[in-house]
């Protein structure tokens, strides 16, 4: 053999061996189990409680709120708290804790570490901004507190070891509800300041939190690897290691799964499906998400509920979801993502281009320019689900034209002008549903007499929205969540499509798995003390 | 040339003010804020959150009072917080700016020997079957972008036969070694340096021919000297010049990074840490990079011009 004939097989065979010795993986106990747990829109890698905006998968198996969601977010799982319930006006929560949970560090958990948690994330030069904040300054005196205009704040009280109460500024009856993403910290190990939540080394150094699992190594843009926490109160965990590593993009967490060096990936639609294909399985759901178009009403145009109607009946919202995307999406009557929100009987609007044609000669429609239809979207999925919708609409004489702006969108979509239509989405379930949306004076910032986005506000579903938001029987408020939907649908107060299933990709080796296409992440109730890794 | 070089160290000053100025004012002119980047349009916000939100990163004042406050702040070394991520902009920086530099560097050097050795190779067996052979690569090498080549590498090198990790710069399941850097470096430098092979080896060829023909290189080979003398001392240092020059030009991607790559392998470097600074109108972040860049991009130029200055001594800078 020839020197250089020996070096290249050298160098083949020292690859070989490198590459052997990191596709191994040891598998004691439950074994290691590494996923790109903050790929997809659930996903934000890095972020840290009460300033995420998503994240809450991963956040979930270190830190812990008081509820959750439940396994397929339909409704609340307890965490932290075993129990709650509200004084009659639902103004006064009281939360009975766990007992016996301690924190990572070996300290009990008490209702002092509830009241600390709200205390220092409220305190004046905090820097929370995240989705809990939604919930935390509807606490009694917590906006006067966060001003530095009150002392103390008054709407969080220990009662005893194992009960913490909540008095609010209004009436909430799903105030648990808000509480899913907001992580109870350690009033004994929190060492930093509340101005620098947002900033602290302390979440990826030594945190302390009572999830199931304890943080062991964290290398910034790379990875985050957790080992079981042994005294888990649902019992410790059985993997050895919990590791989840950072993509910058989708493709390349697919890929690394390809490759067999990750276990667990969220997956576009397609993309999961030709997985599925393969051998791989899929934990599907539905995203929670609706897909719809807004229409802004400062255009007079679209005041008329024949030509708001005419979208509706000109597209075959049907054929788009079973054959544009594949069956991944299911079409909805109105802005409610689950069947529970959705009356008996709706208008399905089906496909009826005559019909379409028709309603907007009555209507007088003329259009002398295309109109903008403006998304933030950029994937393949709305892509194609846009493309056909366009040419739907062009049939009947309705020309629009697509245009994602990605970057910029929030920057005027809140301030409802620069935007004619805008196909979007919008996450809701019926314990977080988006009243502000339709709410006149929801939002105050936006151009226009009614403080709403889309400029128009509609006194019958005002009231709607005000007697679901008082209602504390859960049959009732359902009822008003589907009369609410009634009242959409009837009046095609927006277009609304369908809602999206998505996908996390398993590796057929995990034992236990559980995952769902939770909005933010969640938190819900996985069970991640019962995960393994089969060998 | 001392003097030459302090004098463009000066001249570079304006310049680098210039560059910050004008990346400020794009930012600005740009829609939208920082803000955006919390928002997921897909979660209902209320108006409270968004103001909220808006007010803990100071946006309230105007854009020429953040631009002083930021210049004042950053020539005495503070160039602030990063918006996202919290941390000193000059660590992110740093962080990423060593992962860059490490990918970037072997794929240049490894494009600079391999494309300067074929170089020399081909012009030297001018209208031979390899000058055709590696003249044909090399235009397929320049013509080919990376998300061809860095998907095809991926999927030939890591999915398919395993033989290197498909992304990341070390194994998460043990403490790295130099092994364990190098084996998560090939892939990546290695498809990253074919752009550079295929750009270096035109250039070297085109010059070494065009020397070749000279008249010195004649009366060297008429005086009677040996070939290789002719070759390395009187052909290769003089066709060098136009091969360091592009040499030169590559030095800012050293810090620049390479997005697709970085992507595509999850190698956390300055490419997608810049990208995901425009996307999430990250300013001190952009502002800070951005700096660095131009200080790099002024020095690279004024080393190139000293390197040809060493190389040809007809170049005086007196």
């Amino acid at each position: 053999m020839s020197g250089q004939k020996k070096l290249w097989w050298s160098l083949l065979a020292i690859a070989l061996i490198l590459s052997f010795s990191t596709a191994t993986v040891s598998a004691q106990g439950g074994g290691t189990l590494i996923g790109g747990f903050d790929v997809g829109p659930g996903g934000l890698p890095q972020t840290v409680p009460w300033v995420q905006t998503a994240g809450n998968t991963w956040l979930s198996k270190i830190w812990s709120p008081l509820v959750s969601y439940n396994e397929d977010v339909s409704g609340l799982a307890p965490q932290l708290a075993v129990a709650w319930e509200a004084n009659e006006d639902n103004t006064v929560w009281t939360f009975t804790l766990r007992e016996g949970v301690v924190w990572h560090d070996g300290e009990p958990f008490t209702a002092e570490d509830v009241k600390f948690t709200f205390d220092f994330v409220l305190s004046p030069g905090s820097t929370f901004s995240g989705p809990p904040q939604a919930a935390a300054l509807t606490i009694l005196g917590a906006q006067a507190y966060n001003a530095g205009e009150a002392a103390e704040l008054a709407g969080v009280r220990v009662v005893d070891d194992l009960t913490v109460e909540f008095e609010l500024e209004a009436p909430n009856p799903r105030f648990p509800f808000k509480l899913v993403d907001s992580y109870i910290l350690p009033a004994h190990a929190v060492n930093f300041a509340p101005a620098e939540i947002a900033t602290t080394d302390w979440w990826f150094t030594n945190p302390v939190g009572t999830g199931p699992f304890m943080h062991e190594e964290f290398v910034r843009d790379q990875f985050w690897a957790v080992v079981p926490n042994p005294n888990y109160w649902n019992g410790a965990p059985k993997l050895d290691r919990l590791i989840n590593r950072y993509f910058e993009d989708e493709t390349a967490a697919i890929l690394a799964l390809e490759a067999g060096e990750i276990q667990f990936t969220y997956a576009s639609g397609d993309v999961a499906l030709q997985l599925g294909e393969k051998g791989y399985a899929l934990h599907q759901g539905p995203s929670g998400v609706t897909n719809y178009f807004i229409f802004n009403y400062r255009n007079p145009v679209f005041q008329d509920v024949r030509v708001r109607q005419a979208f509706l009946y000109a597209i075959d919202r049907q054929a788009i979801a079973e054959v544009i995307l594949g069956g991944t999406a299911q079409v909805v009557p109105c802005l409610g993502a689950f069947p529970n929100m959705w009356p008996a009987e709706y208008n399905e609007y089906a496909y009826n281009p005559d019909l379409a044609r028709q309603l907007l000669a009555e209507a007088g429609w003329q259009q002398t320019e295309p109109i903008e239809l403006v998304t933030y979207y950029s994937s393949q999925f709305h892509m194609d689900a846009m493309a056909a919708q366009q040419q739907y609409l062009a049939d009947v004489g309705i020309d629009v034209v697509p245009r994602v702006d990605a970057d910029g969108y929030n920057a005027y979509f809140y301030t409802g002008e620069g935007w004619q239509i805008s196909y979007r989405g919008l996450g809701n379930n019926p314990g977080n549903y988006p009243f502000q949306f339709y709410e006149t004076g929801g939002y105050p910032n936006a151009v226009g007499d009614t403080g709403t986005l889309m400029g128009q506000s509609f006194p019958e579903l005002d009231a709607l929205i005000a007697a679901a938001r008082q209602e504390a029987d859960p049959d009732r408020y359902t009822q008003l969540l589907q009369e609410i939907c009634a009242f959409q649908n009837e009046n095609a107060i927006e277009a609304y499509m369908w809602t999206a299933l998505r996908y996390g990709v398993a590796s057929t080796d995990l034992v236990d798995f559980y995952w769902f296409p939770a909005p933010g992440g969640g938190p819900y109730e996985d069970h991640p003390e019962l995960w393994a890794v089969a060998e | 040339m001392f003097k030459y070089l302090i004098r463009r160290i000066v001249v570079s000053i304006p310049v680098l003010i210039s560059v910050t100025i004008i990346i400020f004012g794009l930012i600005e002119l740009a829609p939208g804020d920082v803000v955006d980047n919390f928002i997921n349009p897909e979660i209902g916000y209320s108006a409270e959150t968004l103001e909220a939100i808006r007010e803990r990163f100071g946006l309230g004042q105007p854009a020429p009072v953040r631009y002083l406050k930021w210049l004042g702040n950053a020539v005495q070394g503070d160039f602030g917080l990063t918006y996202v991520s919290g941390e000193p902009v000059l660590a992110a920086i740093g962080r990423r700016l060593g992962n860059t530099l490490l990918l970037m560097s072997t794929a240049l050097l490894v494009g600079t020997v391999i494309g300067v050795s074929l170089g020399v190779f081909t012009a030297l067996r001018q209208y031979s079957f390899w000058d055709l052979a590696l003249t044909t690569l090399s235009f397929v090498g320049i013509s080919m972008p990376a998300f061809i080549t860095g998907i095809l590498g991926m999927y030939l090198f890591a999915i398919e036969w395993k033989i290197f990790p498909s992304g990341g710069m070390r194994p998460v399941q043990r403490d790295p070694t130099v092994w364990d850097t190098l084996h998560h470096l090939i892939l990546p430098a290695g498809i990253l340096s074919l752009a550079y092979i295929a750009t270096f080896m035109r250039y070297t060829r085109f010059s070494m021919l065009e020397v070749l023909h000279t008249d010195y290189v004649r009366t060297a080979r008429g005086k009677g000297l040996h070939e290789r003398v002719v070759i390395w001392r009187h052909t290769l240092p003089n066709a060098l010049l136009p091969v360091i020059t592009v040499i030169g030009l590559s030095l800012p991607s050293l810090v620049v990074g390479a997005v697709f790559i970085e992507t595509i392998f999850s190698w956390p470097g300055m490419g997608t840490m810049y990208l995901d600074a425009v996307n999430a109108k990250d300013v001190p972040l952009i502002m800070g990079m951005n700096t660095v860049i131009a200080i790099v991009v002024l020095g690279a130029n004024l080393l190139t011009d000293l390197a040809y200055g060493m190389i040809d001594p007809r170049i005086r800078y007196d």
